[in-house]
């Protein structure tokens, strides 16, 4: 990446960044990226915005949606909270995602993999950043992830229909009045 | 290298603030703000107001610059703005248009 654009550890950008060529973002940015050309978000970045490019690689801290016309790749110690749009989509262990995974688009994709799409819950993402490598949940493969991912909503629908259907309110209680009752009462009251 | 640039191609619209070193190869709109030196190479053009400690102009920059240190401006260089800085330095064939103020 000897011309492209390096937005150095101890940079902090609070605006817009676009245009062409590859980046690395070593520090941070709030703001959106949109670049036609391949984006490295390095382990030191933290990003408030938007980020687009052709093939992401997400080792840092972004907030806000991910998009890769060819690829997004999250690494290793990454944490994203947002949406990630790309047609290729690789998750790694020891990853924190919290947002929509979509695989989406075209890249000469195998076709049973296009197409994969839903929520991926907090239960998968454990927020705790400090604790993410110990923890095997986290550790899925990005093609067990994006299943789960697709069976996540499929649960969640099945979830609401068992819900009990109508819960009746309990019948009404009535005081026990025998014939003639009331009309003996309002004789005693009477007399 | 260590630090920050800002390649051809790429458009920042917003503030830049930086503890290392910035070039500017790409153009920058908003603030530009560093504690290092500050570059702006031949197709950098910056419309900002820029503070550094040396800051180097070979490109274009439009807005009011301050350096603690100097401020280099090359041949082909072109600064419209201010200058506050200890020394400046313009080459021939720069040009500048703007006042300095080096603090005497």
């Amino acid at each position: 990446m000897a011309a492209g654009t390096v937005i150095g550890p101890g940079t902090v950008i609070r605006g817009n960044l676009r245009g062409n060529g590859g980046i690395e973002i070593l520090g941070k940015i709030e703001g959106d990226v949109n670049v036609e050309g391949d984006v490295v978000l390095g382990q030191s970045s933290a990003v408030k915005g938007r980020v687009s490019g052709v093939h992401v690689t997400l080792a840092g801290a972004v907030q806000g949606d991910v998009q890769g016309s060819e690829a997004v790749l999250v690494e290793r110690g990454a944490r994203v909270v947002g949406d990630l749009i790309a047609p290729r989509i690789g998750i790694a262990g020891g990853a924190l995602v919290r947002g929509q995974v979509r695989t989406e688009g075209e890249a000469g994709l195998p076709p049973a993999r296009i197409g994969l799409q839903g929520r991926i819950h907090a239960s998968v993402v454990q927020p705790r950043i400090s604790h993410t490598e110990a923890r095997p949940a986290a550790a899925r493969p990005p093609v067990e992830a994006a299943a789960s991912a697709a069976s996540n909503p499929a649960q969640s629908a099945a979830e609401k229909t068992q819900r009990p259907a109508e819960r009746q309110a309990p019948p009404p209680v009535v005081p026990v009045l025998g014939k003639g009752a009331r009309a003996r009462k309002k004789n005693k009251t009477r007399g | 290298m260590a630090g920050t640039l800002i390649g051809d191609g790429v458009t920042v619209e917003g503030e830049v603030m930086a503890e290392e070193e910035v070039v500017v190869q790409g153009t920058l709109r908003g603030r530009l703000s560093s504690t290092d030196a500050v570059s702006v190479g031949g197709s950098g053009v910056v419309e900002a107001d820029v503070t550094g400690t040396t800051l180097s102009i070979a490109g274009q920059v439009t807005g009011d610059v301050n350096a603690s240190e100097r401020v280099d401006l090359q041949a082909g260089g072109r600064l419209i703005g201010d200058v506050r800085a200890a020394r400046l330095t313009i080459a021939d064939g720069a040009s500048f248009k703007g006042n300095v103020d080096m603090e005497v």
